[in-house]
């Protein structure tokens, strides 16, 4: 009878363990944030025309990444409200006509010791952007944006899964996938090739 | 159901065990890794626009081409320059993490006087008095740079001395001086056209010279040849990585390499394989062999060896008179591959581990190794950027550290080329920090300032219109328009590069073997490894946890 017991109480422990540590451990652990606007790639892609990320996510001259383009860009068309949205408003009233910046959320920053080139990614070894960055550049939805409590990083980089069980390549941006994909590309690069 | 303390005990195993097998422990675990990583406190570059500035190492006077990543004016990253004439794009570990010094704890931010606080002020009055009593020393670390011009006038107005301190590869080439009276200053290794290097000690692929410089030539000549077309043989008691990775190894007695120089010089004179008759060295072969460790045979075999494929130059790691001896006899002074004179105007310097007698007070700019102590009495005002233990130092004076400071790069010393590059300021130094050169300019204001030697010394290289500047693109002097527009140039990074000398004018007349005993002084600082004062975090893993470069203890070992 107390073995029994014992053994349906230690299961019981490992049952709890296991759900808090597989289910409630994960959503707690990040802070879910709503982007400042709702931006959809797939039409900015479709009314402008632009068939390349590069187009908006360009290199500057020095090679150097531009990353997201500055609120100047969004004034071409956006110098007044193009719709009736609480988001258009929003963007033309606080930022298009301020000249402030939107304070974007990005799902991929690295920390500040990493140094990564796009340009030696992208137009030196061929990468295509979707490589790390999946197909959100063609969607047409707003992500909602999960930052690490403890570590203040994005989901992004550790993965989509808890576990590190990547769906895809571009599941993941930590240092283990880089290595991984450099491992796949034959392409040795030492410690100071990213953290100068 | 009762639950009883048994109940919880269990369940609490099993919840243990379970959360094994979650995620929980190994993601907390990185997590809070990360998170020690970006305490409040810690400097973390903002995010804006990065920007490249071409500079210069300062750290050691071999001043390697640098291009510093800025964002917001801090340095966060360096890399090296593929178009320096001399580095070649290379970096040594120390240069590489070279930015981080900036925010390094053992940073000096304030006057100490006898390790109390003081101020500028009351180190003024405490110099200016001094000067008034008696002579006074400068020590400078790399002469022929701007503030040396400023030393040597201050010294020469108040009746002091300037004094230098010489690195190790430096130290190798004060024989030549001796014998030729061409200063030591002015003379180089003509390693690109070398063949084969006898190095009796000197870790050519460990840090030596310019780091890049022989590193680059050894992948282009040497590496993964069986006969390579750059012959390396390394003589030293241990197997340093120097000595692991040339193309033959001799391991002698420590201590041995007087004795083998002579040894191998009496070999080629007695089997004439060189050309040159020289003196006879006093040691017979049986009593080379017997103090290097060395049969004689081996001894033989090696001077065979050493003269099979010329060019030929034996590179000592210090001033070892017999082996800059035996460079004589093979012929390697003042020829294609060997010794070379590379400048006509440099001075000889006292050197500043001699005796300092009868002097009031020593100077000691930042540029001296931090472990140099000079041996005398008097009252000594040392500057430095980082305390890194520093003794015998009445004044610590907080100097300008990396890329606070302007300063010119004047040639390598072992480069067989002139060159002479600028190492702008591209970081406000913190307030309370002060170079030598400024501190003196404070007490004697006539000295002429160090931007404007700068310039003198840019215009006198405008006007003799030789050479090249190297940058992206290399362009003769002659083909810049004003003397602007090349202080411009060398301002961002650029080079000037001289015009190689003819090898032909240094002869070293030499009438007696050379006796054993090198410089008096026993174990002097200065001519031992050279060692970095502090080391930034990235540097102390790639260079001291990882031992790239050896400490003095293991390759006397």
């Amino acid at each position: 009878m107390n073995t029994t017991r014992n053994t349906f109480v230690f299961g019981l422990g490992v049952a709890i363990a296991l759900l808090a540590g597989w289910v409630i451990f994960p959503r707690a652990l990040y802070v879910r944030q709503n982007q400042p606007l709702a931006f959809h790639h797939k039409t900015h892609a479709e009314k402008s025309g632009f068939t390349e990320c590069g187009q908006c996510h360009a290199l500057r001259d020095d090679g150097t990444f531009g990353g997201i383009p500055s609120s100047d860009t969004c004034t071409s068309c956006h110098s007044e409200r193009m719709g009736a949205s609480h988001d258009e408003a929003v963007l033309v009233d606080n930022y298009v006509k301020t000249g402030q910046e939107v304070p974007w959320l990005v799902y991929a920053r690295q920390p500040a010791n990493v140094w990564f080139s796009h340009a030696i990614h992208v137009q030196r070894a061929g990468l295509a952007c979707a490589e790390c960055h999946s197909t959100y550049g063609q969607s047409d939805e707003v992500r909602i944006y999960e930052q690490n409590r403890i570590s203040g990083y994005s989901r992004d980089i550790w993965g989509h899964s808890i576990s590190r069980i990547r769906l895809g390549r571009h599941d993941g941006m930590k240092m283990d996938d880089c290595e991984d994909c450099h491992r796949r590309h034959h392409v040795q690069v030492g410690c100071l090739g990213c953290h100068q | 159901m009762k639950i009883t303390r048994r109940d919880l005990l269990v369940w609490g195993a099993g919840a243990t065990a379970g959360l094994v097998f979650t995620p929980v422990p190994w993601k907390l675990l990185s997590d809070v890794s990360i998170w020690t990583q970006n305490w409040r406190w810690i400097p973390q570059p903002t995010h804006r626009p990065v920007d490249v500035k071409g500079s210069f190492c300062t750290l050691c006077p071999n001043g390697c081409g640098m291009r510093v990543r800025m964002v917001a004016g801090w340095p966060v990253g360096v890399a090296g320059v593929r178009s320096h004439p001399i580095s070649r794009g290379a970096l040594c570990p120390l240069g590489f993490a070279a930015h981080q010094l900036i925010w390094h704890p053992q940073r000096l931010r304030t006057v100490r006087h006898r390790g109390s606080a003081s101020s500028w002020d009351e180190a003024h009055v405490a110099f200016a008095k001094a000067c008034t009593e008696g002579p006074v020393v400068i020590v400078d670390g790399y002469p022929g740079h701007a503030a040396s011009s400023l030393f040597e006038a201050f010294a020469e107005k108040q009746r002091g001395s300037y004094r230098v301190v010489s690195g190790p590869e430096a130290q190798a080439l004060t024989p030549y001086e001796t014998w030729s009276g061409v200063p030591a200053a002015a003379l180089g290794y003509d390693l690109e056209n070398v063949r084969t290097i006898v190095s009796f000690g000197a870790p050519l692929l460990d840090g030596w010279g310019t780091p890049g410089q022989f590193t680059r030539l050894w992948a282009e000549r040497a590496v993964g040849s069986a006969d390579p077309d750059l012959r390396l043989i390394q003589i030293e008691p241990s197997l340093s990585r120097t000595a692991a990775r040339a193309w033959q190894r001799s391991a002698i007695h420590p201590g041995g390499e007087t004795a083998l120089a002579a040894g191998i010089a009496r070999v080629l004179l007695e089997e004439q394989l060189v050309q040159a008759r020289g003196p006879m060295p006093p040691l017979t072969l049986a009593q080379s062999a017997e103090q290097s460790g060395l049969s004689t045979d081996a001894i033989r075999d090696l001077a065979r060896l050493i003269v099979g494929r010329p060019p030929v130059v034996a590179i000592a790691s210090d001033d070892n008179p017999s082996i800059a001896a035996l460079n004589v006899l093979l012929g390697a002074v003042g020829t294609r591959g060997g010794i070379v004179q590379k400048s006509k105007h440099a001075k000889s310097h006292l050197p500043a581990e001699s005796e300092l007698d009868s002097v009031r007070a020593v100077l000691i700019d930042s540029s001296v190794p931090g472990d140099f102590v000079p041996r005398t009495d008097a009252e000594v005002f040392r500057f430095a950027a980082w305390d890194g233990g520093s003794s015998k130092a009445d004044w610590l004076l907080p100097a300008p550290g990396f890329l606070e400071e302007l300063t010119d790069i004047p040639t390598a010393p072992t480069s067989a080329i002139e060159t002479y590059a600028i190492a702008s300021s591209l970081v406000k130094a913190p307030p309370g920090v002060q170079s030598a050169a400024q501190f003196l300019g404070r007490v004697d204001p006539d000295l002429t300032p160090v931007d404007k030697i700068i310039h003198t010394r840019c215009e006198a290289l405008f006007r003799a219109r030789a050479g090249t500047l190297c940058a992206q693109e290399t362009t003769p002097v002659a083909m810049i328009p004003s003397v602007e527009k090349l202080e411009e140039q060398l301002r961002i990074g650029a080079v000037w590069m001289g015009e190689p000398q003819h090898p032909g004018g240094l002869r070293c007349k030499l009438s007696e073997w050379p006796q054993a005993p090198r410089s008096e002084c026993p174990p002097c600082n200065s001519l031992g490894t050279w060692q970095a004062p502090v080391l930034p975090p990235l540097a102390s893993k790639l260079y001291q946890e990882s031992s790239l470069r050896e400490g003095p203890e293991r390759r006397n070992a």
